[in-house]
């Protein structure tokens, strides 16, 4: 099962060739109480260390899929399950050091059922998360 | 002496933990234990690969309903009306969206479909497509048995046009398979401290005044009696004297004893998301709207 934080600690790790890293993933539950068509689900902000990496610039991995913000506002019939973790993956040549980092989120969701003006609705996370590899 | 209601639990109770600290199974079992004949589910949340589950978990479904005797509620769904970001959905795509959760409740066993449709405004007022999505189900909703019922939910009062919208269709159409669902929310009167997983911030307030509470008056129920077919036991917090600290359910109870609704109370734990607070929370609510309605039934019973 998963973590019950939104941002889980299994899964925050470097990507890319080792010696090369290309960036970071971090791993999330869904950030909402119900499954989520993907189009309806606006991306992650991501700060490690203070240091901001916006949603427009991350991906998003899912299952076997990788989508930039702009697939993921097409995916009409995909969902994020309660069940399934997804993925954020931040581009930063070199990757994270390995130790412990401060991590905050801002998850977007697109809810309907809200006024308009408060429709994209963001959930914030933060805690201490850990990169065990270079 | 008007009938008993029965009682219910929803899964959105336990959310967060469940798929984390607690399975199906887990869940089943904490929603029996505290007496319940009856399960809600949020269609999106609890059917794994939502909306094509394997025959494999169908089967699960119906194993669990059998073991802890169990029968399935209301099955919560969404008509997500703002699909992308540059397109709404058409009459035809709500309908269609609306007709495949019809499809799936049905095969799960369940007599009530709430559909969330999109709103346009901070009083909630729905996207007028609403009408087309459900008149163009009404024939399926029969055949199925099924009652489709919206939610009055907090800020929506009961005396809105909101409702009178849907009243009004239930009149033009005379359908029984369109009602309303009453959100005990509704009747809050004091100020929330956690909405969910989120703590209540000022600007949480300022922008989401209705976290305060709406109050409505209970006795509105009464203009509505004959519409609602199904009430969502919303609650954030019973202190262990069995207080509730936002719903006054004395003059809620009575009410709903007063028009003579006798069907679920389905328990809507959407207190503070710390693991396993909501599991006593639901029993705590249990003891609570039992005694309650052992209460009005004493005092009608030394009245007659």
């Amino acid at each position: 099962m998963l973590e019950h934080q939104l941002i889980q600690s299994t899964g925050f790790r470097n990507v890319g060739p080792a010696g090369a890293r290309e960036g970071f993933a971090l791993r999330l539950r869904l950030p909402n109480y119900h499954g989520t068509r993907l189009s309806l689900f606006d991306g992650v902000d991501v700060t490690v260390d203070g240091e901001f990496f916006p949603r427009e610039k991350n991906r998003f991995a899912i299952r076997d899929e990788l989508y930039t913000l702009e697939q993921l506002r097409a995916q009409t019939n995909a969902w994020w399950g309660l069940f399934e973790s997804g993925s954020v993956l931040v581009d930063k040549p070199g990757g994270l050091a390995p130790g412990v980092h401060k991590v905050e989120v801002i998850a977007r969701i697109r809810y309907s059922y809200f006024p308009p003006d408060v429709h994209v609705f963001p959930t914030r996370a933060e805690r201490y998360a850990t990169i065990v590899m270079p | 002496m008007s009938g008993s209601f029965k009682y219910g639990v929803s899964a959105y109770s336990y959310v967060e933990d469940f798929g984390s600290v607690m399975t199906l199974e887990d869940l089943f079992d904490h929603i029996a234990d505290t007496g319940a004949t009856g399960i809600e589910i949020l269609g999106e949340a609890q059917i794994e690969g939502y909306p094509h589950p394997t025959p494999a978990w169908i089967d699960k479904w119906f194993r669990l309903l059998e073991k802890h005797r169990l029968e399935p509620t209301n099955m919560c769904s969404w008509v997500d009306m703002r699909l992308t970001v540059s397109h709404n959905l058409t009459v035809e795509e709500g309908a269609a969206d609306l007709a495949r959760d019809l499809h799936l409740a049905h095969r799960l066993g369940f007599k009530f479909l709430r559909p969330k449709f999109g709103v346009l405004s901070h009083d909630l007022i729905p996207d007028s497509n609403w009408e087309g999505y459900v008149e163009r189900n009404l024939d399926l909703a029969h055949r199925y048995g099924i009652v489709i019922c919206p939610e009055i939910h907090s800020p929506t009062p009961i005396r809105h046009p909101v409702v009178e919208g849907y009243v009004s269709f239930i009149e033009r159409t005379g359908t029984k398979n369109f009602g309303l669902m009453i959100d005990s929310g509704i009747f809050q009167d004091r100020p929330l401290t956690h909405w969910g997983s989120h703590q209540v911030t000022e600007e949480m307030r300022n922008h989401m005044g209705f976290l305060n509470g709406i109050r409505v008056n209970p006795e509105h129920l009464l203009d509505v009696a004959k519409y609602v077919v199904f009430v969502q036991a919303k609650f954030h917090d019973i202190d262990e004297h069995l207080e509730d600290q936002n719903i006054p359910w004395r003059p809620v109870i009575s009410a709903l004893k007063r028009i003579g609704y006798s069907g679920y109370l389905s328990s809507e734990y959407e207190g503070l998301r710390s693991p396993w607070r909501s599991i006593d929370q639901v029993r705590r609510q249990h003891v609570l709207l039992r005694r309650l309605e052992r209460e009005f039934d004493a005092q009608e019973m030394s009245h007659a």
